[in-house]
């Protein structure tokens, strides 16, 4: 890949892919796949199903590539929607919600077990956190904390304005604090801080 | 609700990247999938040639059956015009033989008063 092809926008990689460049392709996987299969992994908690989540939804962006609009949407939005509903999908067709106990463990690749044990433990407990969060304030929290998102695309994803989306994050955090502290013993905190 | 301290949104952010780290990485086997996806819709493309987009006079030739008959139309609505502007001398003689003489009828009122008054 050229530094040039670098700086391409995923609208102009598609684009490119859809006048049969495939280095365009292997680009937009090598970019999105990590993020669609992150987010596919935290709304099914398990990795062979948000492979194939992760999969369906690249082939649809493959598919829709001729007719990509970039002035409608970007890319990154339109695959989050795809795997929101994907996801969304799997788990209404199998009667269940988000289960926590179900997500898999992190390979062990911590400096120490102890370690690596407390960290899946706060993240765990996040998780359950994030679960029990109203609806929108889960989503705000988690588009813009563990999926990156600025706020104006958070906005465009949930349909509404910027300024509900920072009310939306800032209650959200406040509750996940207060959450949370009632375990902080318990996940390690009060060693840290 | 009580205020958050710095040490709280601390935690909070710590864990959120202990989660971002704990996001599977993608599979060798994954991104070979997508990757074969990708070519198959590749040559999907290169044997399926996409339609150009036709314009609305290119729909109405066809519905009509093409240039020929485009042509054929055009020719008729000519003979139409000519046909109404020229005076159909059969058919005055049709008219005569039906009536006798040719009948005249008054265009305005004035006209017709005067013919009753002799």
């Amino acid at each position: 890949m050229t530094d040039s092809a670098k700086i391409l926008t995923d609208a102009d990689l598609l684009a490119a892919f859809s006048g049969g460049d495939r280095s365009a392709a292997l680009e937009l996987t090598q970019r999105l796949t990590p993020r669609v299969m992150g987010q596919a992994y935290r709304m099914l908690g398990n990795r062979a199903e948000a492979e194939d989540v992760a999969q369906e939804a690249m082939l649809r962006l493959w598919k829709i590539a001729p007719e990509w609009d970039p002035d409608r949407a970007k890319v990154t939005t339109w695959l989050y929607r795809v795997v929101a509903n994907l996801c969304t999908d799997r788990l209404r067709k199998s009667g269940r919600g988000v289960d926590i106990d179900s997500i898999e463990e992190p390979a062990d690749t911590a400096p120490s077990v102890a370690e690596t044990l407390q960290d899946t433990a706060r993240a765990q407990a996040l998780r359950t956190a994030l679960c029990d969060l109203p609806e929108r304030q889960a989503e705000a929290v988690t588009l813009r904390h563990l999926e990156d998102r600025s706020n104006p695309e958070i906005a465009e994803i949930m349909k509404t304005n910027v300024r509900t989306v920072e009310s939306l994050i800032a209650r959200g955090k406040r509750s996940l604090i207060a959450r949370l502290a009632g375990r902080k013993a318990e996940l390690g905190y009060e060693d840290d801080h | 609700m009580k205020m958050t301290t710095d040490n709280d949104e601390k935690m909070l952010n710590e864990t959120f990247a202990q989660m971002r780290v704990a996001d599977p990485v993608p599979s060798e086997d994954l991104m070979n999938r997508i990757m074969l996806d990708a070519d198959m819709v590749l040559a999907e493309g290169a044997t399926v040639p996409q339609r150009p987009k036709r314009g609305l006079s290119a729909m109405f030739r066809d519905v009509i059956g093409g240039w020929p008959t485009f042509s054929g139309l055009a020719a008729a609505t000519v003979a139409g015009v000519w046909i109404g502007a020229a005076q159909p001398a059969a058919l005055t003689d049709l008219s005569t033989g039906l009536w006798g003489d040719t009948i005249e009828v008054p265009l305005l009122e004035s006209d017709l008063f005067a013919a009753l008054e002799g």
